[in-house]
């Protein structure tokens, strides 16, 4: 329903004194403007924060070990744990769900050399599926293979940077490196763009690692996915795995050093828990900035309504009902906040817009709001709108018709 | 056409409880042309907004045109006035921001009569009387006797039964005021009913009837 008449007067008022609507749009303005930047940032962080979380695998679980912190059974504390092969193959046995699994045996500063060129950095013994947990993607040739780790082949696939500084240009498939003096055959190179210490790593098979290094059947650390299994489920394998590796290691059951086992299903449902909290804040923060702009609009329409008193009063003598004065400056009110809460809406949008040109932070990426957020800043609005005009109208609606007969 | 029985009303409450109306009778028959007088106190105002639905009374009989008139509520007093009462006021009350026209019509803006169609009705009252150069112009334009011409507009436009006019030439010089007077006589020709409150006997004179109030007492009839 579209009443020329009341959209007139309402203009007309607005008009009248624009500086006092300035003012008061501002303040709307500024409330959505600020909720909807804030929403943005909070948006960019979880972005940021999610995509390197990404880096690797969410449904797996990372199971370190380290010395023990208590005695136990006659041993002292501070034993070195040192897992071997056996425990991650019980692991991949006893649970149908695990799809892949690596363990890893690492080495700093291992000298590495081709050419005429001879640089530090970190090898990396790894079974296959290290390829999917860790999220990393092969640029060339192929990853480590079954066949590579059984029969312990010298082979190895080279991360970004190594290919960069050691063979500068140089297809290195084919090529032959000598790592520690031994040479490897390479047959793939990789990257990690989640995080950029992975790509300073030379793989070779597990098997390989462990014979060149004299390292038997031990491994530093293994990591298994959890496939289909929901939350509590992994929550209880990561419990049980514990407990297994404890009994067996002969390590106290309270010790939390000796054997961990992080389960990134956790820690995403934990972030994801975080980053609700974030949120939720933000709206509070923006829905009491807004409940300022609030209450400037509320001033202004009763102000309006004070210094109309006497035009009220005359249009109730002639025949305007309770109702269509309470529609009146609500229709205003709603009007001033839905015009001043658009503008901050969208120079939100654009500031947010324009940031997620420049910045591309790890930990902040994207910090766009999403259509949803728009569209309940805007209901927001609305109703803060009607809320604002709702007190100034009563008021006009209990002026009574006799005022205008009064003359001052 | 009004008939009021011993109509009560004070202001404030317990002790500082104030008589202004003590027991109000009279009647106004269709088609009369009354003037209400009475010194400042006197409540004439108070009665002419009784009788203009703009104020409730506190006991008592007031038959408008028959229908009884007490515990109205808002809405339905305005309904009333919308349908039987026009009002002029001793200071105009045209809204400042809308031109002649347009508040000629504003009355039946809240009958919800279509735009086109009450402006054409308020261009005929214009005309009626005499102002239809000044139909687009806004109220500060215009002298005292050209808004109150315009106001007499107004309240014609929703074809009332009853006039009510507080004071209608309160703030006009003589010829003006006589003008005003001939243009509100010649309403009450069609045969409206037309009630002026006033304390000039100059204007009481051009009346049929003059009711006199003294301290919320009807004093004399007139009849």
């Amino acid at each position: 329903m579209f009443d020329v008449d009341k959209w007139l007067e309402i203009f007309h008022t607005i008009i009248t004194n624009p500086l006092r609507t300035v003012l008061t749009g501002v303040s709307v303005a500024l409330g959505i403007f600020i909720l909807v930047v804030m929403q943005g940032l909070g948006f960019g962080l979880q972005n940021g924060v999610y995509k390197n979380m990404q880096d690797d695998a969410i449904n797996s679980l990372y199971i370190h070990s380290w010395a023990t912190s208590l005695p136990y059974k006659g041993l002292n504390a501070g034993r070195e744990i040192t897992y071997k092969n056996d425990d991650l193959q019980h692991v991949v046995d006893k649970y149908d769900e695990v799809t892949t699994y690596s363990g890893r045996m690492g080495m700093w500063g291992v000298a590495m050399e081709y050419g005429s060129e001879t640089q530090n950095f970190s090898l990396r013994g790894v079974h296959p599926g290290h390829l999917e947990l860790e999220r990393s993607i092969v640029t060339g040739g192929r990853f480590i293979n079954a066949g590579d780790v059984a029969d312990a082949r010298k082979i190895t696939v080279l991360g970004k940077t190594i290919v960069e500084d050691l063979f500068r240009g140089k297809d290195p498939i084919g090529e032959y490196v000598k790592i520690n003096g031994v040479l490897f055959r390479v047959v793939g190179t990789f990257e990690d763009p989640g995080s950029k210490w992975e790509n300073r790593n030379a793989y070779v098979p597990i098997t390989t690692a462990q014979r060149v290094y004299g390292r038997n059947d031990q491994i530093d650390m293994f990591m298994v996915t959890t496939g289909e299994m929901s939350l509590t489920e992994s929550i209880e394998m990561a419990a049980e795995i514990d407990a297994y590796l404890k009994e067996k290691h002969v390590v106290h059951p309270d010790d939390k050093r000796a054997i961990t086992v992080n389960n990134n299903n956790e820690s995403f449902a934990e972030m994801v828990n975080v980053f609700t909290g974030i949120r939720t804040f933000i709206w509070a923060v923006g829905i009491f900035t807004l409940l300022a702009g609030i209450i400037g609009v509320a001033n202004i329409m009763s102000i309006i309504v004070k210094e109309r008193t006497k035009e009220i009063g005359v249009r109730k003598a002639l025949g305007a009902t309770p109702a269509s004065v309470l529609g009146l400056i609500i229709q205003e009110a709603v009007f001033l906040t839905t015009i001043a809460g658009s503008i901050g809406l969208v120079a939100g949008v654009v500031l947010l817009e324009v940031l997620a040109m420049f910045i591309d932070h790890e930990f902040f990426t994207n910090p766009t709001i999403n259509f949803g957020v728009c569209l309940g800043a805007l209901i927001l609005l609305i109703i803060a709108g009607a809320l604002s005009g709702l007190l100034p109208a009563i008021r006009a609606v209990r002026i009574r018709p006799v005022e205008a007969l009064r003359d001052e | 056409m009004i008939k009021l029985t011993d109509v009560k009303k004070s202001y404030g409450s317990g002790k500082n409880l104030f008589p202004v109306l003590k027991g109000i009778d009279m009647d106004v028959e269709q088609g009369e042309l009354v003037s209400i007088m009475g010194s400042s106190g006197s409540g004439k105002s108070t009665l002419l907004n009784v009788l203009g639905l703009l104020d409730s009374y506190d006991s008592g009989k007031y038959l408008l045109g028959g229908t009884d008139m007490s515990n109205l509520t808002e809405t339905t007093a305005a309904q009333y006035r919308s349908k039987y009462l026009g009002f002029v006021f001793q200071s105009f009350n045209l809204i400042n921001f809308k031109s002649a026209v347009e508040n000629v019509a504003l009355p039946l803006y809240y009958q919800k009569v279509p735009r086109k169609e009450r402006n054409a009705m308020a261009m005929d009252l214009l005309e009626k009387v005499g102002l239809t150069e000044w139909a687009n112009h806004l109220p500060s334009e215009m002298s005292g006797g050209q808004k109150q011409r315009v106001a007499i507009a107004r309240s014609l436009i929703t074809k009332p039964r009853l006039i009510l006019a507080d004071e209608p030439t309160g703030a006009l010089d003589e010829q003006t005021s006589r003008e005003v007077m001939d243009v509100l006589k010649e309403v009450n020709k069609e045969g409206i009913t037309m009630i002026i409150v006033t304390h000039e006997n100059e204007i009481a004179a051009m009346t049929q009837r003059v009711i006199r109030l003294r301290d919320g007492l009807i004093e004399s009839t007139g009849r």
